[in-house]
Parts: C-alpha cells; sequence; structure tokens
C-alpha cells in the first residue's frame, strides 16, 4: 500500500511536466542561493582571519613562558630552534616565522625615532607578515645579510633618511648597558596606516642578538592554511614544543580582533537565516499555490478511498521527490561557480573607494568562498526542508478535502 | 627626561679642560693633530669629579634654566641632583652600572627608570644619547687633518672625517681649535653630510685648575630657536669622591 | 473603460480565489518584509561600526598643533582651548567637542617605574554614549585617575592604590605627583588598556605645565559620512587658525577600508537577499497562474478574447505585487521601528554572544538599531512588482495561444 502512494506520487510528478518543473527550479534556485550564502559567509569568515593573522600575530604562536602575563619583547623562547621545528612539522602550516624584539632608538645626526625593532627570518617573514610587502623604495632583506634594516615609510621620513642611508641604532643590552650599531637602510615599505609605517623596522635576528646580547628569538609565528585549525594546532604544538615554551591562538593574542569577527560572523548567521526564510518562503508557497489548484484531483482520489494517511504520504511523497530533484540541481548548478570561486574569489578592489591606493596591503580584499563535504548535506537541507516543511499544510489541506465539497465547485 | 646626559656634559667639560691643559705652542705652526687627538683623549678620562653646572633650554616656545651639581666616578657612576629652580630642587638621579634611579623629593618616592627610557634624553635638552653612552674617541675614531688657518678669532680648523667601520652618528666633525688649544666651535655633520648641530665654546676660565672655556651652546641646525646651554659654575677634577655618594640612601637625603 | 473594467474584473478575481490570492499576497508580502529587515539591519550594522571606530577615540575630526602628530612632543600644544572649545560648542553642527592631553610618563607603585601615557580627558564630555569613558560609574578629579585594566594587571595595581607619576612638563620642567587609581576600566581602545592612566583634564593641565592648552580637540558631528565637511567648519574658527584639523576618514584610512569591505560584503549579501526574494514571488506566481489554466480554458470557451485574457492575468499580477509590496512595506518598517526604539541587543541574537570581547565591560557596544532609508522602500517595492509583472508573463503569452478544449482538459 505504501508502494502505490509513492508510485502514485511519480507518476503524478511526471504528468504535469511543468508543474514540476517550475517546483524544482524554484527549489533548485533555492537551493543555489542558499549554498552561495553559506560559501560567502565561510569565504568572509576566512577573509578576516587571514587578514588578522597575516597582520603579525598568526594563526598560533609559540611565546617564553611569562609572554601571556606581561608582554615583555625582552623575553627569549627557551629553545626557539626545536619550537620552529615543531611548528615546521605541523599539518597545514603555511609560514613558520621565528622573530626577536628590542625596544631601540634609530638615529640619523639629530633626528631621532623611538621604534620597536623587529629581528626576523628573511626568507620567510613577508610570507606571514603582510605589511611588508610593499615595498616602495629599495628592496626587502636579503636573507644572510647583516647590517641591513627596512623601515615604514614614516620612520625614514621621521629620520630624514633614504635608501643607502647608515642609521645609527641605540638599544638597552642585556645587563642594562647601551649598545649601538650601524644600520644601513635598504628599504622602505609603505601600508597606506601611517601608524603602521611609523612602527616598522625589520633586521636579521641576528642584529638583534647582537644589540640586546638576548639569545635567539622571543616568538614563533605559524600561518596556516585552515584558520579553522588554529584551536587544533595549538593544542598539538603546546605539546611538543621546548619546555617552559607556551603556545597561544591568534584569538588569545589579539582578543579584539576576535571579537569582530565574532560579530561579524554572528550577524552574517543571523542574515543566513533570513535568506533560507526567504527561500522557504518562496518554495512553501510555489508549493502551495500547486496543491491548491489540485482540489478536485484529490477530491477525486477520496471518492475512490483513499485514505487520509496515504493522501499525506502522497502529497509528502511528491514532496521528497522534488526536493530531491530540485536540491540535486541546485548543487550541480551551483558547484562549478563555488569552485570558481574559491579558486579565483571575488575581488573588491575595484568597488571600494579608489582614492585610497593601500587597500590591497591592509585589507586584501580578495574573498575566497568556500568549498568543501559541507554543501552536500547543506544542499540536501535546505531542498529537503524547505519542501518537506512545505507541505506539511497542503498535505494536511489535502487530507481534510471533502470530495463532494470539492468536486462540486467549479474551479 | 632622566639625567643619563650629565654624564654627557661632565666629559665634554673634560675634553674642553684636556684641551685647555695643552701649553700654547707657536701660534703660527699647525699643531701635531695626533698627537692632539691622543691627549685629547687621554685627558679625556678623569676619574672622578664634583661639578656645578647651570643648563638653559631655549625653544620656540620657552626658555627655562636649571642649575645642578654633579659627582661622577668612573665611567658609570653619576649622581646628579637640582639645586635650581626652588619647585624642582631636590630632585636627584642617581646612575650606577646598569641601574637608573630617580628620587623626587616633592612626593619623597625614588622610582626607578625601565631599561627601555634609559635611552630618552634628559629634560627636553639637545644632547643626544650616545653622547651619554659611548666611549667616543676622537683619535680612535677618527681619522683628522688641519684644514686651514683661522684668523679671527686665531687657530685652526681640523677635519675629523669617521673611519670606516665605526658606530656613531657622526660623519664629520669640523672643530675650531684657539691657538690656546681651547676649542672655540665644532661642526658635528650626520651619516649623510648634513651639518646637524653646533656648538660653541667660550667664556674661558681657571676651574679645578684647569683653564677652559666654561660656557658651552649646542645649536641644532633644523629646529628653529632652539638651543641648549651649559656654564660651569665650578668642577674638581681627580677629586676623592666618598663611596657612599652613589647609593639610593644617599640620594634620598641629598640636598 | 475597457482598462476599467478589465481592472474590476482582475480586481473581483484576486477576491474570488481567496486561498490562492492569500497564499500569493503573503508569499511577496513577507518577502518584501524580510528583504526590509535584512535593509534595516545593514545600516544599523553599518552606523554602529563607524559609530564604534568613531565614539571612543577617533572622534569626527581632531585638532592638533601643526607637527604634533608627527613627534607627539610635550610642547607643540594648542593655546586658549577654553575658548576654543566653547566656541565649537557654540555650533549648531557640532554635537560635542571636548580637548585632551597626552603625556608620556613613569607611573609607580613601588620602586618599579613603568612606561605610561597619561591622558587628561573632560569627564562630561568622554562620558557621552559611545565615548571612552561610556560606562563608567567613577569619576575623575581630586587626584583621582583610571586606570586601563591590562596596565594594572601588569603593575600589580588595584583601586585605592597610590601611584606616582613622573613626567614631563610642556615646559621641559619635571612633573611629578601622587595620585590614587579610583577604578580600573576596560574601554574599547586597546592602547588606553595597556598603557593608560586617565585623569581628569584640568588636573592633566596643571600637572604638566599646560596652562589652558592641550594636544588635541576631539570634536563629533551630526553624520559621520559628512566629517570631512565638519573638518573645513573646524578648520575655518579663527580660534582654530594655524591648527591642524583632520577628519577621520584621514586619521584612520585602514578604518575606512574595513568599514568599506564590510560594506561591500553585505550589499552582495542584499543582491543575493533581493533574487532569493525574487525567485520566490516569481515561483510562486508562475506556479499560482498555471494551476489555473482550466479555469481560464474556460474563459477562452466563453468567448474572451485571449488578449483580454492576457492582460487580465497581468493586471492581476500587478495588483497582486503592488498590494503584497505594500503589506511587506508596512509589515517590515513596523518590525524595523520597534526595534529602532529599542535596539537589537547582539548578545541576544547572537545566542549569549562573545563574552571576551574588550569592548564587553560596556552594554551600549553590543546594541544595533535598525534603520530604514526611502531608498530601500522604494527599492523594494519595485523589485517586487516588477518581478510579478515578469513572472506573470510566460503564462499569460502561454494561455493566451491555448486551445479552450486542450486547456478544459487541464
Amino acid at each position: 500500500m505504501a508502494a502505490l502512494s509513492s508510485r502514485y506520487a511519480l507518476r503524478s510528478v511526471g504528468r504535469n511536466a511543468r508543474r514540476t518543473l517550475l517546483s524544482v527550479a524554484g527549489i533548485g534556485v533555492g537551493c543555489f542561493l542558499a549554498l552561495f550564502m553559506e560559501s560567502l559567509n565561510r569565504g568572509r569568515d576566512e577573509l578576516f582571519a587571514r587578514v588578522g593573522a597575516e597582520s603579525g600575530s598568526g594563526h598560533v604562536r609559540v611565546v617564553p613562558r611569562g609572554w601571556r602575563e606581561r608582554r615583555d619583547p625582552r623575553l627569549r623562547l627557551a629553545d626557539w630552534r626545536a619550537d620552529r621545528a615543531a611548528a615546521s612539522a605541523l599539518p597545514g602550516a603555511k609560514a613558520v616565522a621565528p622573530r626577536a624584539r628590542a625596544q631601540v632608538l634609530l638615529a640619523m645626526g639629530t633626528h631621532v625615532v623611538p621604534v620597536e625593532l623587529v629581528g626576523v627570518d628573511a626568507a620567510v617573514e613577508p610570507r606571514a607578515f603582510r605589511f611588508v610587502r610593499n615595498v616602495v623604495k629599495g628592496r626587502y632583506l636579503v636573507p644572510g645579510e647583516q647590517g641591513a634594516v627596512v623601515v615604514g615609510k614614516v620612520v625614514a621620513e621621521r629620520l630624514e633618511s633614504d635608501v643607502g642611508d647608515d642609521i645609527l641604532v641605540s638599544a638597552v643590552g642585556k645587563g642594562g648597558d647601551i649598545q649601538s650599531g650601524m644600520l644601513r637602510l635598504v628599504g622602505v615599505v609603505s601600508t597606506g596606516s601611517e601608524e603602521i609605517d611609523a612602527s616598522i623596522a625589520q633586521v636579521a635576528m641576528e642584529e638583534v642578538e647582537r644589540l640586546t646580547g638576548l639569545p635567539g628569538a622571543g616568538e614563533v609565528t605559524v600561518v596556516l592554511e585552515d584558520w579553522r585549525t588554529a584551536d587544533a594546532a595549538r593544542d598539538l604544538l603546546a605539546r611538543r614544543v621546548a619546555a617552559g615554551d607556551a603556545v597561544m591562538t591568534w584569538g588569545e593574542i589579539n582578543p579584539e580582533f576576535r571579537g569582530h569577527l565574532q560579530q561579524d560572523a554572528a550577524i552574517s548567521r543571523f542574515v543566513s537565516g533570513i535568506i533560507l526564510l526567504i527561500v522557504f518562503l518562496g518554495v512553501a508557497s510555489a508549493q502551495l499555490a500547486a496543491v491548491l489548484e489540485r482540489r478536485r484531483e484529490f477530491a477525486v482520489l477520496a471518492a475512490l478511498g483513499m485514505s487520509t494517511g496515504r493522501m499525506v504520504r502522497l502529497v509528502l511523497g511528491e514532496a521528497l521527490a522534488l526536493g530531491l530533484a530540485g536540491g540535486a540541481l541546485g548543487l550541480a548548478a551551483c558547484l562549478p561557480v563555488l569552485w570558481r570561486f574559491s579558486r579565483a574569489g571575488l575581488d573588491f578592489r575595484r568597488w571600494m573607494g579608489s582614492s585610497y591606493s593601500f587597500q590591497g596591503v591592509i585589507v586584501e580584499p580578495i574573498l575566497y568562498g568556500d568549498l568543501g563535504a559541507w554543501v552536500i548535506p547543506y544542499a540536501a537541507a535546505v531542498a529537503l526542508g524547505a519542501t518537506v516543511v512545505a507541505s506539511l499544510y497542503p498535505a494536511w489541506f489535502a487530507a481534510r478535502t471533502d470530495p463532494a465539497v470539492a468536486l462540486r465547485v467549479a474551479q | 627626561m632622566y639625567p643619563t646626559g650629565a654624564v654627557a656634559w661632565v666629559r665634554w667639560a673634560a675634553v674642553a679642560g684636556a684641551l685647555a691643559a695643552w701649553s700654547p705652542a707657536s701660534a703660527a705652526a699647525p699643531p701635531d693633530v695626533e698627537a692632539l687627538l691622543s691627549h685629547l683623549d687621554d685627558l679625556y678620562r678623569s676619574k672622578s669629579s664634583i661639578a656645578r653646572i647651570e643648563i638653559q633650554v631655549v625653544s620656540p616656545r620657552t626658555t627655562r634654566g636649571m642649575r645642578l651639581k654633579a659627582w661622577t666616578r668612573g665611567e658609570d657612576q653619576v649622581l646628579v641632583v637640582i639645586e635650581d629652580p626652588p619647585r624642582e630642587a631636590g630632585t636627584a638621579t642617581l646612575r650606577v652600572g646598569e641601574n637608573l634611579w630617580n628620587y623626587l623629593p616633592r612626593i619623597a618616592r625614588t622610582i626607578r627608570v625601565p631599561p627601555s627610557m634609559m635611552l630618552n634624553s634628559w629634560m627636553g635638552t639637545d644632547f643626544t644619547n650616545d653622547d651619554l653612552v659611548k666611549e667616543s674617541s676622537l683619535r680612535k675614531d677618527f681619522q683628522a687633518r688641519v684644514d686651514r688657518r683661522s684668523e679671527a678669532p686665531p687657530g685652526w680648523w681640523l677635519v675629523l672625517e669617521v673611519k670606516p667601520g665605526i658606530v656613531g652618528r657622526w660623519a664629520r666633525i669640523e672643530m675650531l681649535v684657539s691657538d690656546e688649544r681651547l676649542p672655540v666651535e665644532e661642526r658635528h655633520f650626520d651619516r649623510k653630510g648634513r651639518l646637524a648641530r653646533t656648538m660653541r665654546f667660550d667664556e674661558v676660565k681657571v676651574l679645578g685648575g684647569r683653564r677652559l672655556p666654561a660656557h658651552l651652546v649646542l645649536v641644532p641646525t633644523d629646529v628653529e630657536g632652539q638651543r641648549t646651554e651649559m656654564r660651569y659654575l665650578e668642577v674638581q677634577f681627580d677629586v676623592k669622591v666618598p663611596d657612599d655618594t652613589f647609593s639610593l640612601s644617599r640620594l634620598e637625603q641629598s640636598r | 473603460m475597457a482598462a476599467a473594467s478589465t481592472l474590476r474584473i482582475a480586481w473581483r478575481n484576486l477576491w474570488r480565489n481567496r486561498r490562492r490570492t492569500a497564499l500569493a499576497l503573503a508569499a511577496i508580502g513577507l518577502s518584501q518584509a524580510l528583504v526590509l529587515c535584512y535593509d534595516g539591519m545593514l545600516r544599523g550594522y553599518g552606523d554602529w561600526l563607524v559609530a564604534t571606530i568613531t565614539g571612543p577615540m577617533l572622534g569626527h575630526a581632531q585638532a592638533h598643533a601643526k607637527g604634533w602628530r608627527k613627534d607627539h612632543a610635550m610642547d607643540r600644544t594648542l593655546r586658549g582651548i577654553s575658548r576654543t572649545v566653547a566656541a565649537l560648542r557654540g555650533n549648531p553642527e557640532v554635537i560635542s567637542a571636548s580637548a585632551r592631553v597626552y603625556a608620556p610618563a613613569l607611573a609607580a607603585l613601588g620602586e618599579e617605574g613603568f612606561a605610561v601615557l597619561v591622558m587628561g580627558l573632560d569627564p562630561a564630555a568622554e562620558s557621552r554614549p559611545m565615548g571612552l569613558l561610556a560606562g563608567s560609574r567613577q569619576g575623575l578629579g581630586g587626584r583621582r585617575v583610571l586606570m586601563g585594566r591590562a596596565l594594572a594587571d601588569l603593575m600589580g595595581a588595584k583601586a585605592g592604590d597610590v601611584v606616582a607619576l613622573v613626567g614631563q612638563g610642556a615646559d621641559g620642567s619635571l612633573a611629578n605627583d601622587l595620585v590614587t587609581v579610583a577604578a580600573l576600566v576596560e574601554t574599547p581602545v586597546d592602547q588606553v588598556n595597556r598603557l593608560g592612566v586617565l585623569m581628569d583634564l584640568g588636573e592633566a593641565q596643571e600637572l604638566f605645565a599646560m596652562p589652558d592648552e592641550a594636544h588635541e580637540i576631539v570634536v563629533h558631528g551630526r553624520d559621520p559620512e559628512r566629517a570631512g565637511q565638519l573638518a573645513a567648519r573646524v578648520a575655518a574658527l579663527p580660534e582654530l587658525a594655524g591648527a591642524e584639523v583632520l577628519d577621520w576618514k584621514v586619521l584612520a584610512p585602514e578604518m575606512v577600508s574595513l568599514v568599506e569591505l564590510v560594506r561591500i560584503a553585505w550589499v552582495l549579501v542584499l543582491a543575493l537577499v533581493f533574487v532569493a526574494a525574487a525567485a520566490g514571488v516569481a515561483n510562486t506566481m508562475l506556479m499560482a497562474t498555471f494551476e489555473r489554466t482550466h479555469e481560464l480554458g474556460m474563459l477562452l470557451a466563453l468567448g474572451t478574447r485571449p488578449a483580454r485574457l492576457v492582460s487580465m492575468i497581468v493586471v492581476e499580477s500587478l495588483a497582486l505585487g503592488a498590494l503584497g509590496a505594500l503589506l511587506g512595506t508596512a509589515l517590515g518598517g513596523a518590525v524595523v521601528l520597534v526595534f529602532q526604539r529599542t535596539g537589537l541587543d547582539y548578545a541576544q541574537l547572537t545566542g549569549g554572544g562573545p563574552s571576551q570581547l574588550s569592548f564587553a565591560g560596556l552594554n551600549w557596544s553590543l546594541r544595533i538599531y535598525p534603520r530604514l532609508a526611502f531608498a530601500d522602500v522604494a527599492r523594494g517595492v519595485v523589485a517586487v512588482v516588477a518581478t510579478s509583472l515578469l513572472a506573470s508573463l510566460w503564462p499569460a503569452a502561454r494561455v493566451a495561444r491555448l486551445q479552450p478544449a486542450q486547456a478544459l482538459r487541464e
């Protein structure tokens, strides 16, 4: 008997091609939009996480004991080489950047600029720190080079110096005595933000070591392929780093930024809800419209003796069939679009105000959609959910049809 | 902000004094530069000193004067106490090795200056940080030669070019030395060869048994209307400075 | 006459089949209402984002002495600021104006000194909604200060402690004093939390030898989008001749790009929302019209001219669309108006919300006020009506070509 209603359902779906096509198209479009929206959401989360991580904090960072409480740039890791090795061995590690920081004064003649000097691994740093990618004069540091410094545009301006000049650097060494050295300015970077451009000064890590007498790196920053694995990566890495060193995620290093992200993500979930609601609405109303017009058909079935239960199963069966077809259609149509979206991304640059030329560095506004195994259950949930829920009222309605009344009334 | 620059002033004074300690040679013959510089560096060191100094900072906005007393021993022990203006009298700074403290009489507190702030200049004067820190040696760091004769005031212009590989902010120093072997003017050129600041010395008198210019004026080139003046009221060189001078407890009672 | 009767017939048709009409109206109306809700949220969020950025520190425009932003020198001050601030407050375009002192200093609880930034603030002005001190209940003055929580943790300080401050006055003199920590604060500005000691403006001016002077004057106008004009107007004041006056977009261009990025992402989503709504409306209309084939065939058989039939369907759809749009606008508009008054509590919205924010101490920061502009409503109505119209064309055209017998069989 169940077979009967399902056979009828399938036949009825096949019989009225136009209605079926319309239904399936409607569900497909809704599904497409919902999938695209979700991909957008996940992509936006990824964009902000990426921007945050590549603005210096990385996704996870190995820090010395005590850094969590006082962010003293003079703290150093217990064994930075072991930490770096452990970080490089992490699955999904995109860039591993060791750094050593020191509070210094740069001087040219009587011009003096206090700045936090960062000793880096020149081979890795641009991959981990977006702010040094835009070199406007000279060049970035070359791995293995000694005595060179790269500064932000505002630092160079305040020193009234240019590429090729010798700058005096003074730092407070390990014993409290003041160490000085000469650095040659080899490059100037610009991010478009005055504040950031006034804070950038990078040298090889060995220079910081020489100036401060403090050995090795004070942090090992890791940029991951997938930002969502940050917490897991932290736990994994924490077990493998040198004794005494700790691991923090970007959310712990930069809680305000993570707060921004969470807020934005939450609002987007809300908005996704709106879109889903609209999709459901569209599908439901279309289904309902279809069912309402079939009153006579249901009346005839009732008159022929079809039970209420079976009629309900009939409507729901049709809905299921339509949902599957629509979902499959939506998914199939969406997959190539999501594929392109996840590879090439949406480049916002031309839509953003063109008066500022720097957006590409501060926030690289290219949104990469997300494509993963999630699309299949998501599409199924949306399509089937929409159609089945949408068919509940029509099913009930169909079941309640009084044959005599329905047959009597002319459509 | 903190009187680490005090060491510098006392050193400059010692430099000036060293130059003055030379017996004047024949006015027309150019001096033996190597010997001159070597002598300067040697006499630059005094094992200890006690001095009273007057400082005036002139800025476009305001003029401020201070009088202070300074004790030094070796290279890294300095105590500076402000005597005037009355508002700040009794404020003291003590540097012993890597530690720097301030004593503030008005609130009766001693505060240790964190290492990162030791690089700041003191009280808005124009003295730079390596004035206070480094063992700058004119003979070792610079290649010197006599450039020309000056008739008014009578003396010799020396040009000192920094040797390659030396850490310091001056690429070149042009110095006018009088026939009395006293500095008259110094011009400091930065690493791009730009004139960064000028120092002038005058008011020559006998202080601490040496004949030297008591008055120094430091003028930075590219800041309009800004200069720092220093005047020695009294100086004693190589004098016995009691051990307990450079201690925190002494700091708090200093007067 | 023909038009009028078509309209009458169309109208009667609509109400003859109440269920179908109600369904279509519901679909269209709810879609429109949801779109308007989204629009309202979008504008509200945009407002909130800009307010969060410009509220506490940045303001809409700032005035400084020339060159101060470059070296933050203590003696580069604005003079005669009490007059300047009074003049600013007298300007109707200015909602709030106040002065600030920024003095780097050493703070010590015991013997150990810590580098801090002493900020002299006008407590009344900075306590305004979205201001730096908003939500902070402790007062300044009487040598009491507020300390950033992160700084206090670093120093080991707590409320009630006496702290020594040492800095340099604007005239180069030594500034030092003992102050009491009234309370610890968490402001939306990270730098203040890590380094800030907040003091009453007058007391800061006295401590740092800056009589009637300040380093910065911050101004809020009505509309952050028009900050540039505000800055120009402020710069024209005789009291600020020679000063540098800039609006927030110039001072923090990275913030501007962030706001734009967020805005663009939302507009993209708006497009999606629109398409979804339009698709839903179209689907419904199509379905409804196709299902009436039997009925329409009957009319054809009775002799109605095809052209008349087409126009009837089109008019019905238009009427449906317009009515639905109106209902939707009323519903959506009402919802937005309700929440505009009370604000949407973000934390509730997101189910408990993020609690680790440095914003978290101040609940004003989590409230969003949705807002609609006429453009949003107009856009929605036009879109809905257009969609309904277009959605009716295909079935209408098909019906017009029908053979009555064929149609009757359906």
